[in-house]
Parts: C-alpha cells; sequence; structure tokens
C-alpha cells in the first residue's frame, strides 16, 4: 500500500483526508501541514538557537582565544588554552569540588528519601498529614533554603554557633547542608510514587510466604523501586553538579578558594570569555560523561519489571 | 498528597495481635513519623524562632528582649489600617471554613458550611479569636507572668466555637472537642506569630521585598506563559503534523536538555551585554521562553490520544487549529497542568541566570533579593531570616493549591 502510494503520481487535489494515516507514511508532503509545523516550531527553534546552540557554538571557539590584559584583547591561542586549563589546577580542583558536593547530598538525598517515603507509605490515621509535611521542603527555593541554614550555622548570630562556613575542610559540607534538607521533599515524593506503584499483591504474597518487614524491604521493595531509585540518583547528581545558590550564598567560595565549584568558578569568568569558555566546556563534557555512565552502569542492575 | 491505598496496612496494624501489643506498634509508628517531621520541620521551627528572637542591636542598647521589634502596647487585632485588618480577618475566616469543611467531609458546594453549627464555629471563632488577641498582645508588652493564662483562655474560648461544628454522629464527643482545642491553640499561635511581630513587615519593607516579588511574579509567569505555549505548539507539530528532518528537529529538541545554563551561562551573559539587555526582563525571561521537557511531555500525552479522536474530527471538517483547542489541549489537560505547574516553580526558584544578568539591586528578583539581605549587617540577621521566610510564602500556597500537578509533574520521569 505504501509503496503503490509513493510511487502515485502527486495529485493535489486528492482528498488526504480520507487516506487512513498509517498508509500516509510514505507519501509526499503537504506543503500546508508542512508550513504549519514549521510555524508551530519556530519559536522553539528560535530561543533554542539563539539562547542554547549558538552561546554553546561561540564557546567552543571562544576556548581558543586567550584574554589579554584583563579581558581587554583577546589573542588566538588555539587549542592551547583547552589543554593548560583543563589540565590545570584550577578545572581539577573545581571538578573535585563540585564532586564533594555531590558525594554530601547524592547518598544523603537516597537514603532520607527513602527512609521518610518507607515510614509514611502505610495505612494509618493522618498519614497524609505527615505525607503533607515530609513534601513540604518542595515549598522552599534554594536562595531561601540556603539563607535559612546561613544563619542556623553562623559563626555570630547563628542557632548553631559553630564556625563551619569558615572551616576548609568543613565549608562544603556547610554549604551541601541546604541541599540536603531541600532535597528531602523531592526524594520523598519521588520514591513515594514508587512504593505506590508496587502492587499490593506483592507485599502481601511475600508477607504469606513468612518474610519479615526488613526481609521485605531489602528483597522486595527496594529492589522493585529500583527504577524510581535510579532516576532520583540521576537528578540528585545533576542538581549537585548544578548547585550555585548555596555556594554563593553561605561560603561565597571561599574560605580559599574551598568551595569553589566548577559552576562557581564559571560563574566567576563571565569577564574572561576565553577561561569562561574552557571551562563551560569542561563542565558540559563532564555532565555529558556523568550521564552516559549512570545510564550504562545503572541500566543493567536495575530491576524493570516486565517492561 | 498522592492518595495512598495500600492494602498491607491491615497486616502491619497487627490484626491477630493483642490490643496492648497494637498499641504499642502504633505509638511506635506515629512516634518514628513524629521524629522524622521533626528533621524536616526542625529547621523552618528553628528559623522561626531566629526571627522572632530580639535583634543584637535591642540587646547591646539595653532594650527589653520580649519585644522583636514592635511595641506590642499599641497591638490589637484592628490596628495596621484597613486593608491588612480586611486581609487578616479573610485569612482566619478561611482557615476555619477549611478546617469545617475537612470535618464535615463534604466539599465546598454541597453547602454543608451552611449548617448552623458549622456558621458559628466560622463566624463566632473569628469574632472570639480578634477580641481575645488584644488581652493576650498587652499582656505580652506588660511580661507581667500572666501571658500563659491568657494565651490558655484564648485558646479554650476559641475551642469552644468550635466544638458544636466538629461534633457529628461518625465522631466521638472526645475527639471533638480534641480537634477544638488543636484548633484552637494552632489558630492562636498562628495569629500570634504571623500578626503579632512586625518583623515581617519591617523584613518586607526593608528588603523592599514587594516590588521583588512583582518582578519575580511577572518573570515567572510570562516564563511559564511561553514555555507551556511554545511546548503545546511543538509537541503538536511533532505528533500530528508531517514534515520533513522530523527525527533531526526532535532531536536536536531533546539535545538542548545537555545544555543547562550553567553550561552556556558565559555565552549567554555574552549575548545579554552584545543586545544591552543587562537588568531587563527579556534578559530574564527570554532564554527559557521554550523547554524541551515540556515539549516531551505534552508530546507523550498528544500521543497517548486515540487516534480515531483525530481521524474523527477531520472527517467532521475541523482544521488543526480547532483541533488543538478544542480536543487536544483540553483531553491532555492534566498533563499540561502538570508542566505548567512545575515550570513556574523553576521559573520562580531561577537563581544563576538573574544572578549573572542583573546588575542594580533594584532590578533584582525575590531570590537574589535574599542574597542581598543575607549579606546584609549581622545585627539585624533577624529581619534578613524573617525575609527568607516570608519569600517562601507565595510557593507555600502554590504547593497547596496544586500539590497534585506538582507531585505529577515532579514524578513524571520516575513511574510511568
Amino acid at each position: 500500500m505504501s509503496v503503490t502510494d509513493a510511487m502515485a503520481v502527486p495529485n493535489d487535489d486528492a482528498p488526504v483526508l480520507e487516506v487512513p494515516k498509517r498508509s500516509r507514511r510514505k507519501g509526499k508532503y503537504n506543503a500546508k501541514e508542512v508550513g504549519l509545523a514549521f510555524a508551530f516550531l519556530v519559536p522553539s527553534l528560535a530561543v533554542f538557537v539563539t539562547f542554547f546552540y549558538v552561546p554553546f557554538a561561540r564557546l567552543v571557539s571562544w576556548g581558543t582565544y586567550e584574554s589579554q590584559r584583563g579581558g581587554a584583547s583577546y589573542k588566538q591561542v588555539g587549542i592551547d588554552q583547552y589543554t593548560d586549563v583543563l589540565g590545570g589546577n584550577e578545572f581539577r580542583q573545581g571538578l573535585w569540588h563540585s564532586l564533594q558536593f555531590v558525594l554530601y547530598t547524592v547518598p544523603a538525598g537516597l537514603i532520607l528519601g527513602t527512609l521518610l517515603a518507607v515510614a509514611a507509605h502505610r495505612r494509618l490515621k493522618g498519614i497524609k498529614v505527615f505525607q503533607a509535611i515530609f513534601s513540604s521542603t518542595l515549598a522552599s527555593s534554594v536562595a531561601v533554603s540556603s539563607v535559612i541554614f546561613f544563619f542556623l550555622f553562623n559563626p555570630a548570630v547563628g542557632f548553631f554557633q559553630v564556625s563551619w562556613q569558615s572551616d576548609p575542610s568543613w565549608a562544603m559540607f556547610a554549604a551541601a547542608l541546604p541541599a540536603i534538607w531541600q532535597n528531602l521533599g523531592l526524594a520523598f515524593v519521588i520514591v513515594l510514587a514508587g512504593l505506590q506503584a508496587v502492587p499490593d499483591e506483592v507485599m502481601e504474597a511475600a508477607r504469606l510466604d513468612g518474610y519479615g518487614a526488613w526481609r521485605r524491604l531489602t528483597r522486595i521493595t527496594l529492589p522493585l523501586i529500583s527504577p524510581v531509585l535510579m532516576f532520583l540518583f540521576v537528578i540528585l547528581v545533576i542538581y549537585g553538579f548544578q548547585a550555585f545558590a548555596q555556594i554563593d550564598i553561605i561560603t561565597k567560595g571561599g574560605p580559599g578558594g574551598a568551595t569553589e565549584t566548577l559552576v562557581f568558578k564559571i560563574f566567576k569568568q563571565t569577564q574572561d570569555y576565553g577561561k569562561g569558555a574552557v571551562l563551560s566546556v569542561g563542565l558540559f563534557c563532564v555532565t555529558l560523561v556523568v550521564t552516559f555512565f549512570q545510564f550504562a552502569i545503572l541500566d543493567r542492575r536495575v530491576h524493570y519489571g516486565d517492561e | 498528597m498522592a492518595t495512598s491505598d495500600v492494602s498491607k496496612g491491615a497486616a502491619e496494624l497487627g490484626m491477630g495481635q493483642s490490643p496492648a501489643r497494637r498499641n504499642l506498634g502504633l505509638i511506635g509508628q506515629y512516634g518514628s513519623l513524629g521524629l522524622l517531621s521533626l528533621l524536616v520541620l526542625g529547621p523552618i521551627a528553628l528559623t522561626v524562632i531566629q526571627a522572632l528572637s530580639p535583634p543584637f542591636t535591642y540587646v547591646n542598647e539595653g532594650k527589653p528582649l520580649h519585644p522583636v521589634a514592635v511595641s506590642w502596647q499599641d497591638r490589637t487585632w484592628f490596628t495596621g489600617g484597613p486593608i491588612s485588618l480586611i486581609v487578616r480577618t479573610l485569612i482566619v475566616v478561611a482557615l476555619l471554613a477549611w478546617l469545617q469543611k475537612v470535618a464535615s467531609g463534604g466539599g465546598w458546594k454541597d453547602g454543608a458550611l451552611r449548617a448552623p453549627s458549622r456558621l458559628v464555629a466560622i463566624i463566632g471563632g473569628t469574632v472570639v479569636l480578634a477580641l481575645a488577641m488584644n488581652p493576650l498582645f498587652q499582656s505580652f508588652f506588660k511580661a507581667d507572668g500572666n501571658t500563659l493564662m491568657i494565651y490558655v483562655g484564648a485558646v479554650l474560648a476559641v475551642a469552644a466555637t468550635q466544638v458544636w461544628g466538629f461534633l457529628s454522629p461518625t465522631r466521638s464527643p472526645i475527639t471533638s472537642v480534641v480537634m477544638a482545642l488543636f484548633t484552637g491553640f494552632g489558630l492562636i499561635s498562628f495569629c500570634v506569630l504571623t500578626m503579632g511581630p512586625t518583623v515581617w513587615t519591617l523584613a518586607w519593607t526593608r528588603y523592599d521585598l514587594g516590588p521583588a516579588m512583582g518582578r519575580s511574579f511577572v518573570m515567572a509567569i510570562l516564563i511559564t506563559v511561553l514555555q507551556v505555549a511554545t511546548a503545546i505548539m511543538a509537541a503538536y507539530a511533532f505528533v500530528f503534523l508531517r514534515f520533513p528532518f522530523k527525527r533531526i528537529l526532535f532531536a536536536l529538541f531533546m539535545a538542548t536538555l545537555l545544555l543547562p545554563i550553567e553550561v552556556t551561562l558565559v555565552g549567554n551573559v555574552a549575548t545579554i551585554r552584545q543586545l544591552e539587555w543587562t537588568d531587563t526582563m527579556q534578559a530574564l525571561v527570554l532564554p527559557f521562553g521554550a523547554a524541551a521537557l515540556g515539549t516531551f511531555l505534552i508530546r507523550q500525552g498528544f500521543r497517548g490520544l486515540p487516534s480515531e479522536i483525530q481521524d474523527a474530527t477531520r472527517l467532521d471538517g475541523y482544521g488543526h487549529w480547532a483541533f488543538l483547542t478544542k480536543f487536544a489541549v483540553p483531553l491532555t489537560r492534566p498533563v499540561i497542568a502538570a508542566f505548567t505547574v512545575i515550570s513556574a516553580l523553576a521559573a520562580w526558584n531561577q537563581y544563576l541566570w538573574p544572578r549573572s544578568v542583573i546588575t542594580q539591586n533594584s532590578f533584582n528578583t525575590l531570590q537574589i533579593q535574599l542574597r542581598l539581605a543575607s549579606a546584609s549587617e549581622v545585627a539585624n540577621a533577624n529581619q534578613a531570616i524573617a525575609a527568607a521566610l516570608v519569600a517562601a510564602v507565595p510557593v507555600v500556597l502554590l504547593l497547596i493549591a496544586f500539590q497534585r500537578q506538582i507531585i505529577r509533574g515532579l514524578t513524571a520521569g520516575a513511574v510511568k
């Protein structure tokens, strides 16, 4: 059918509407339809080209220019700036700091989110109140949570007068705390949605087989919700690598650059386009690698049910 | 919250166990849930205490510690001008009406609130509360040791107005009384915290939260409208229209997910500077005018529509526009609503981009204004803390109003 359609002589008068949908696949495009499609796509494309692809392309080329005299002029240095910056201490340091932030926030988010969700996934009078409480941190923004924790752990006026924010070995933890707290709501909501999707019969069967609560959790519930946990893991890692407000508000990169993550270093380089561009491309590569790595490793270990 | 139909609950509650053991289990479950709530709400509670604590300047100048930058002396329910009086009265009326609605188990429309007992609870409760606040604020000012007594008295007075409304055949009288007491305590405490201290209004004026909030509102609304509109159009094209290079274009759309603002920041800031758009609304809005995530989600929604609908409407002579507005969009409303709400939330919470393209404090969005507040003098830290709490209120309201949509949007990728 489709073959004959494709070979048919084009006939503009043909009543397109009466042709069944599937068989039109190889047919000639309808000019009006194509026009409408592009009219519908142009707004999005305009944004994507202007603010996503063109800036990125410019960044890749700017990386080959080195700024002279604090950005007054630029000199073409080719690939050298890439090798210098990406192989240099600063990039490695920024990457390590970003990784530290991820290491503080991601396991905490997974463990606490699961804890909250398992605790609140039961039939109990008033459980909805607890569910609302557990998801309540969704209402706070990064700025709100950062300001709250900035003052909670402030050496001068804090509720807990500790000097974490100015201690190089604790500063990153101080910046990660609001993120850990703020992620509670998101992690809870996501894991709970996963738990609610587990059929009750499965748990019932396990219970009849004499599985205790702990074995039900570790042998059945967690494997069954592992796709959800992986989803949560991925977004928490991405959030972690993109974290900025916590550092901007709480430690301002300090003390002595101890909390300058990759994103923070990029933010500081919006004057030096050359170096900022190289760092941006570096961040792009890192997120790319992380994303692929996550999907490659986790895809195999995760139980996807009968999908 | 999404409903949890958990049939294992009955088993876990311990059918077949002795009542004593079951009660012990219940106490354990509520106890652990309470502890976890403390973990989540603890920081907020401590922050409220900090916001209400006397600022350092007060302590240094030897001023009394109990007022929080406020003279409680002239404070009554009726001070503060007509607008704030009306607003705070409406808040109390709404809270009481909502509680009565929940207690009646009915909806807003089935007339449950028109029963005399509920009218007494709503109107009487508001009047008693308004009158009780005056002696309470006075005793805070005098610090004469009677505060606790007056507090308890106010709670009991408000509770008394609620009991009749809470009574119902399905509920024991004792439960109704306990509910009324909780209502009284909650309302009185809420009013003391939110309407007593002027630290909230001080923070509001000191850090220009009004204009900043206005700018954040405009920004969030513009971004949301643009994202939803462009996503619906693009998704429609990808699902219902035939055009060349469809796969390549779709890949081009999805690839933007790999270019978050953090990566393109330097390039975008350069663009904005070249256009001389720093400190303008279009600089805040246009880079987020389209979202691949929205296109993806709405495309999934459109694909879920039975193809018979499209065929039937085509035969009835509907054009693409009519099909889009009369069928495709209304039928995928849950998906679109979910995306709308998470898009608005994300836009409202923007931080890195506004921080990068705003150079003048007078153009700060709310989130950036909070950073400014936290960076200002430590002596009035309680006002900066109060500013953070005030800034969270609109999102709290959004979360309460659109809980279902937000949760559906956030979990869209997690559960199919």
